[in-house]
């Protein structure tokens, strides 16, 4: 799967597209509408991504309605809170070692 | 109306004992720059200069600074170089405010516009750079990047 995904992605009108449909549902002539290329193109695309669980598809009548698939969201914000609380903590000490120096040779 | 977090947001807040006059150059100059985020910085810090910062050898975070306040406030873009990255260079935006706080300072850091393609697609990607950044910042190697072959 994850080769899947990183096949799908790999490619920038198909990360356009996930970007396209990060929010909302689009269908494939919407999705199509932006971009120069062929409508078939775009159906190649569509059905790579679905097949790699980045979007989904839901039939509506006659008409075919994507969107992204959400999950990882929580993946990526225990990341970037991990990250910055780390760096954040670094920052912290190496200011304060700074001001701890400045202050004893003001006081010297 | 109530406050519902914003899931395309993280923040983050410290106090340091230290103004902000000296905690604001750890934002903008090199040498103060990879005492806490890396091994190596290009800082160029004004608006649309670079910013770019070799956080543990092989993962580098990239970006353009947007303001720069001194000793207030910067803000910039900021995201992870590369072919695979699962936040690539100019998606998200990271702001740093520095507030008097007695003697010290209370920095809030504000990381926005979290893209719901990230979020949504790039799950395998974040456990691989949460793994790999899990060292970044004191300079240890993460080993190769599996990633980049």
């Amino acid at each position: 799967m994850l080769d899947l995904k990183l096949h799908a992605i790999a490619q920038s009108s198909r990360r356009e597209i996930l970007w396209l449909v990060r929010e909302k549902e689009l269908t494939s002539g919407e999705i199509a509408g932006h971009f120069d290329v062929t409508r078939p193109a775009v159906s190649q695309h569509l059905k790579v991504l679905v097949q790699a669980g980045l979007i989904e598809l839901r039939r509506q009548g006659t008409r075919r309605l994507y969107r992204a698939r959400p999950n990882g969201l929580e993946e990526v914000r225990a990341f970037l809170e991990s990250f910055w609380e780390d760096r954040l903590g670094q920052l912290k000490q190496a200011a304060e070692a700074d001001y701890g120096r400045d202050v004893d040779e003001r006081s010297r | 109306m109530s406050a519902v977090a914003d899931p395309d947001v993280v923040e983050k807040e410290i106090r340091i004992a230290a103004p902000p006059e000296v905690v604001f150059p750890y934002l903008i100059e090199t040498e103060k720059m990879i005492l806490w985020m890396g091994m190596q910085a290009e800082l160029d810090p004004r608006p649309g200069g670079v910013y770019w910062v070799n956080v543990n050898g092989r993962d580098k975070a990239s970006g353009k600074y947007l303001e720069v306040v001194p000793p207030r406030r910067v803000r910039f873009t900021w995201g992870w170089e590369g072919e695979s990255s699962p936040l690539p260079p100019g998606v998200t935006t990271v702001e740093i405010t520095l507030q008097p706080d007695g003697e010290g300072t209370l920095l809030r850091l504000r990381h926005t516009g979290l893209p719901k393609e990230v979020q949504a697609s790039h799950a395998e990607g974040w456990v691989h750079y949460l793994a790999r950044l899990a060292d970044a910042g004191v300079g240890r190697d993460p080993g190769p990047d599996s990633y980049a072959m």
